[in-house]
């Protein structure tokens, strides 16, 4: 369930349209297959490429590598948001806190906080997002990352989802509202 | 020069999380509403600040709904309930810009700004503020209604249109993409916010009799191809009012009660009017 779910969000990802299986023709069928083929192989790509994120509640991301953290904000929030318009950023040396609210994102009319997974100091800002805001929208997991981290230690880590509880959790979210 | 938010200025009204026995409540009854409303399971208590006839300063007015956001988010974060809140109020003249406002839409010096000028963190382009214009500031946590930002936008948007239908048999109207509430081309209402954890701050302004010379000094909410208009203007220009200052007071007491009353069927709120005179620096205001 959750990786047919993440494969719905991977052909989005990667822009992939996938021709539906019910209604493909007989000269359709052998592009069909390879469209699907091409589909199923990016649903794994991006399964793989995720995996080793966790998420907090408040939708953003957290990929820890050794004592580095890099953080964002999920494609589940900035379908939410719509275009984001403009980034506000820390400044690179300043303290984060689990939690606590270290930037925040604009997008039609309204600001809303961006809160950090982990505590530690911030080492390096994307300063791509000052003239690409968008790459929030475009690309959350990669070229859209927000700041990056110098870990105080991981005992953030075990407070924060994996993919499968944030897919659920995003679900449970969507339902109530 | 754009003004920091002094914290030392004056005293942040305490603010009770339960309804003191002293206080008067009002209590309106909200009528089920088709689009925009939620299935009403309940009715959420609104704390109401009437000061819809005081000119607010901005730093005042902007620390206390601060100050609310932050009591709010504590007791959210103990799944503890607390009531929604709503200001109403004037402000002195004052520029507002939002998070990332653009300076290239001030037509005039940072460091000779004919009003106050204040950074803040809603989103938007750069607003004007002053007297004869109805400012509401909800603070609601959105996760007792709907955890959607465009939803409440258009809420708020709402709002507006239905006071001014109701009131004034004045037919408001959204435009796709320019967030706020329009007459043809003119702007009667502008809406900004910010969200921190669900709860929202900041909110709209409503001209009523405002002086709109200000709005020239700037590109409001950096539109520069439409006008900014007032609800007596409107009436003026259909010939529904003479030029007639006595009538501005009486304007703004029906807009106020108009936008109160469709609040609270929009966003399925009971009101509890709440005093301030018990708690904000009455000597702050003007």
């Amino acid at each position: 369930m959750a990786t047919s779910l993440w494969a719905t969000r991977a052909a989005s990802f990667l822009r992939i349209n996938v021709p539906c299986r019910g209604f493909a023709t007989g000269s359709d069928v052998p592009i069909c297959y390879l469209a699907l083929y091409c589909y199923e192989i990016a649903a794994a790509f991006i399964d793989w490429f995720l995996k080793d994120l966790k998420y907090a509640d408040s939708h953003e991301w957290v990929r820890v590598e050794g004592k580095s953290a890099t953080v964002g904000i999920t494609d589940h929030a900035q379908d939410h948001l719509g275009e984001v318009v403009y980034v506000e950023l820390p400044e690179e040396g300043s303290k984060v806190e689990r939690g606590a609210s270290f930037g925040a994102v604009e997008s039609v009319k309204a600001t809303s906080d961006v809160n950090s997974p982990v505590s530690g100091k911030v080492v390096e800002v994307n300063t791509k997002l000052s003239d690409s805001p968008g790459l929030v929208n475009t690309s959350p997991y990669k070229d859209g990352w927000i700041i990056k981290v110098e870990l105080e230690d991981d005992s953030d880590l075990p407070c924060l989802m994996d993919p499968e509880r944030y897919t659920k959790f995003c679900e449970e979210e969507d339902a109530s509202h | 020069m754009i003004l920091p938010l002094n914290p030392n200025l004056s005293s942040i009204p305490h603010l009770s999380t339960q309804t003191p026995s002293k206080f008067t409540c009002i209590h309106h009854r909200c009528c089920a509403t088709p689009s925009l409303s939620l299935t009403p399971s309940h009715s959420r208590r609104c704390d109401f600040y009437d000061l819809h006839n005081e000119l607010v300063p901005y730093a005042e007015a902007w620390r206390w709904q601060k100050s609310i956001v932050e009591e709010k988010k504590a007791l959210s974060e103990k799944d503890e309930d607390l009531a929604e809140s709503l200001i109403i109020l004037q402000h002195q003249p004052v520029y507002t810009l939002g998070a990332g406002s653009s300076d290239e839409f001030l037509k005039f010096d940072l460091n000779d700004a004919p009003f106050d000028l204040y950074q803040t963190e809603r989103g938007g382009e750069v607003t004007y503020h002053g007297p004869g214009q109805l400012v509401m500031y909800p603070i609601m946590n959105l996760r007792h209604h709907k955890m959607d930002l465009h939803w409440y936008l258009r809420a708020l948007e709402e709002v507006v249109i239905r006071a001014i239908s109701s009131a004034f048999d004045i037919e408001a109207s959204r435009v796709a993409g320019l967030t706020g509430v329009w007459v043809g081309n003119e702007k009667l209402a502008a809406i900004g916010i910010k969200i921190s954890r669900w709860i929202t701050y900041h909110g709209l302004a409503l001209n009523v009799t405002t002086d709109l010379m200000p709005f020239q000094r700037i590109v409001p909410c950096g539109i520069n191809d439409r006008q900014v208009g007032s609800i007596k203007g409107i009436l003026q220009s259909q010939g529904n009012k003479e030029e007639d200052d006595d009538d501005d007071s009486e304007l703004i007491d029906i807009s106020c009660k108009s936008l109160v009353t469709h609040f609270c069927e929009v966003f399925q709120v009971d009101l509890c009017e709440s005093y301030t005179k018990m708690g904000l620096d009455k000597s702050k205001l003007c």
